[in-house]
């Protein structure tokens, strides 16, 4: 009864005209089954914390780095992310998912803590190494029932929020103290990275 | 901002034409109206609205759920705009998990506000529609659920008048700058707003034929304006296009008016269903207005030129569909 | 693991096999150019691509953005008609994924592209696509005046999307366009994956 009345509340004539302020609801309950792939496509990169780290710490580098490190990290890293979960669709299986993920945490932050500044050309391939297995990981884990597109779209939008919050984050570069601060952070990174990889090997 | 606007009218006229091609030709949107007010348990007082007298006859009927039946032989009254059915219907258990179905609806555009009033004191009301014709009936709908299909069902006013559409277009298409566009919407707002207060609220009506006669008049008397306003000449309504907005705008009220009206609310109802209704045929207009004034910045970015013809399309559009409907609505009245 | 590689098979055949065009077809009760139109933005496999398309096309500048944005429509309505007619989807499921990933890693590399290949790009995505709907239309019974409502919302958002990216003149805007085309290119490689795999 309840999605009843619902429904016809929600009902999709309205949804294109009262997009501001209505759409969302609505469309979320006309394609309910999609909707939820959206949402798990989202929730998903933000489930596992080594993931979330590592990911920060990618945007934490690229502020450090600056220009052109700094943009080319968010257009670069979610076609290469997609190549990792590609390979994981078609079924190439990659060893020592978990390994490489809690290593890459660790090297980032290290990278940050550091301060390092590798050619572009090794900073990418550091980045990239841990887009493939990090696509790899968490691209292919659709709930059944759920919209293969939709959970892709969520999922790479995800990723691309959380670079966003590491180079907002490493905007702070600008300032001493914040560069010092920056540095605080990649330490606290690459410890955590080094509790993750005692996790994965033990 | 006018020789701007005027560019518009490829897109307006455009997304207008086929607007027009669907919906065939301006259907006032006039929703029928069931009530079931229960009057001792499992007896039900019924009133069923039909409206009538428009364009095109709405041949709908409700379908009396399975177990109940008339304890007394309904009665029929014919009144302007609508037929009256009265009747008292008992059903065995009460309505608590029946399905009501409105047959016919399917093949309308219109839609039809169920309410149903039990007992003890909880009210459902159900907005039933040509995609969702039956519903089944039992768990009582609150205010916020009611308020939404008001509010829905003036969005949906607005999208299926195209008359009203196109005489917003009209004045985007005459207003010269901004802060007359701001003074034009907002006259043809609080106009309206009156006239489908005062409509609503009983104290004044208009007979439906020669008001729509008169919306598609001034639809008319828009597109030799827009054509003058076009040409760089003068008029009083260029000058001032809020204050015809404001003289029609209140024609148009009205004519939003026969949307709440046919169903015939029950009086406490009323105020908020005004309220809302009202609140979804702004949100209507003015995503239409942002619409087609978004649209025309586009295409000036895009550095789109038109040809003359294309150019001179949205004027010619308004003023012959005003003609059209004008003798088509004119022709109603004999 | 055996059976990966078989799946992987089986998904790859499967990407040139004729789809059941699977469309979010609904009735708004507002009659079919309504119900057009909001097939469209209920249908992120064909929104997606629009939008794309249109970010491309307006990187590419004024000339781009307007003869694209008079190709996409023009050519989905024409699509569009000869799929209904045929009613058949003869278009593999691939598709979607392969115009998302096309459109996207154009639009990540903003480099220039001449105004008469980016028209062409638009003609193809609206012949594709727009067949696709059309076909999903006939065999759903449906009218083709969805057809009119679907190409109208199309001009629509084109011109808004790609007007949009002309007017930006900051770096980082344009900057954030590519990023944009980047994360449809990952959606479309993504989507080829469970294309591939069998198990959309």
């Amino acid at each position: 009864m309840k999605s009843d009345i619902a429904r016809h509340a929600l009902h999709p004539r309205l949804v294109w005209l009262t997009a501001a302020f209505l759409a969302l609801p609505a469309w979320a309950h006309e394609q309910q089954g999609q909707a939820a792939g959206f949402v798990s496509g989202l929730q998903h990169p933000l489930s596992g914390l080594d993931h979330v780290l590592a990911m920060v710490a990618v945007g934490l580098w690229g502020a450090q780095l600056g220009a052109p490190a700094i943009w080319l990290l968010p257009v670069t890293f979610p076609l290469v992310m997609a190549c990792g979960g590609f390979l994981g669709l078609v079924g190439v299986p990659l060893p020592g998912v978990e390994i490489a993920i809690a290593a890459s945490a660790m090297l980032l932050g290290a990278m940050v803590a550091a301060q390092l500044r590798p050619p572009l050309w090794l900073a990418a391939v550091a980045v990239a190494f841990f887009a493939v297995f990090h696509g790899h990981a968490h691209g292919t884990e659709l709930p059944s029932g759920q919209s293969g597109l939709l959970y892709s779209v969520g999922f790479v939008a995800a990723t691309g929020c959380l670079h966003a919050t590491g180079i907002a984050i490493g905007l702070i570069h600008r300032w001493p103290q914040g560069r010092i601060a920056l540095r605080a952070a990649g330490a606290a990174v690459a410890a955590a990275g080094v509790v993750f990889l005692w996790g994965a090997l033990a | 901002m006018r020789r701007y606007l005027r560019t518009l009218l490829r897109a307006a006229g455009l997304a207008l034409a086929s607007a027009i091609a669907g919906a065939a030709c301006a259907h006032e949107m006039r929703p029928g109206y069931l009530e079931l007010r229960e009057a001792e348990p499992a007896t039900y007082a019924l009133l069923w609205k039909r409206p009538t007298g428009g364009e095109v006859e709405i041949q709908i009927a409700p379908v009396i759920p399975d177990g109940c039946s008339f304890a007394t032989r309904d009665r029929q009254q014919l009144t302007p705009g609508a037929v009256l059915v009265r009747g008292t219907l008992s059903c065995s258990g009460g309505l608590a998990g029946k399905t009501l179905r409105i047959d016919g609806l399917d093949i309308t555009v219109t839609d039809v506000l169920v309410r149903i009033q039990h007992a003890d004191g909880r009210l459902e009301n159900h907005l039933l529609r040509p995609a969702t014709p039956s519903v089944t009936l039992g768990a009582a709908t609150s205010g916020l659920e009611r308020a939404r299909s008001y509010l829905q069902l003036g969005v949906q006013h607005i999208l299926l008048g195209v008359d009203h559409l196109l005489f917003v277009l009209g004045l985007l298409l005459i207003v010269s700058d901004r802060w007359m566009l701001v003074k034009t919407i907002t006259a043809f707002t609080l106009a309206h707003s009156i006239t489908l207060a005062i409509a609503t609220l009983g104290y004044a009506s208009a007979p439906l034929l020669p008001l729509n006669a008169a919306i598609a008049l001034s639809i008319l008397f828009l597109g030799p304006e827009i054509v003058r306003a076009w040409r760089g000449e003068t008029s009083f309504t260029i000058r001032h296009p809020w204050v015809v907005a404001f003289a029609f705008g209140l024609l148009h009220g009205f004519g939003f008016a026969s949307g709440l009206t046919a169903m015939g609310l029950p009086r406490a109802e009323i105020p908020l269903a005004l309220l809302l209704f009202n609140v979804g045929v702004e949100l209507g207009q003015i995503a239409f207005v942002v619409l087609v004034i978004l649209l025309e910045r586009a295409f000036r970015t895009l550095e789109i030129h038109w040809p003359r013809l294309i150019e001179a399309l949205p004027g010619y559009t308004v003023g012959s569909l005003g003609a059209y409907w004008t003798i088509q609505r004119t022709a109603l009245l004999f | 693991m055996m059976r990966r590689p078989l799946a992987a098979i089986a998904g790859a055949a499967l990407l040139l096999v004729p789809g059941i065009a699977h469309a979010h077809l609904l009735n708004t009760g507002l009659g079919p150019v309504y119900d057009g139109i909001s097939h469209l933005f209920l249908s992120v496999e064909d929104l997606l691509p629009v939008a794309a398309m249109a970010l491309l096309a307006g990187l590419n500048g004024p000339v781009a953005g307007r003869r694209a944005l008079f190709a996409l429509p023009a050519a989905w309505l024409a699509g569009g008609f000869a799929g209904y007619l045929v009613a058949v989807a003869i278009l593999p499921t691939g598709i979607t994924a392969l115009s998302l990933l096309v459109l996207g890693i154009l639009t990540a590399a903003d480099r220039r592209i001449r105004p008469a290949i980016v028209t062409a790009l638009a003609a193809a995505l609206g012949l594709l696509h727009g067949w696709l709907n059309g076909a999903a239309i006939a065999t759903a019974g449906r009218e083709a005046m969805e057809l009119i409502g679907i190409a109208g919302a199309i001009l629509v958002v084109a011109a808004l999307v790609s007007a949009l990216v002309v007017s930006l003149r900051l770096s980082w805007a344009r900057i954030a366009v590519r990023v944009a085309g980047s994360w449809i290119a990952a959606t479309g490689l993504l989507l080829l994956g469970w294309t591939l795999s069998g198990r959309l």
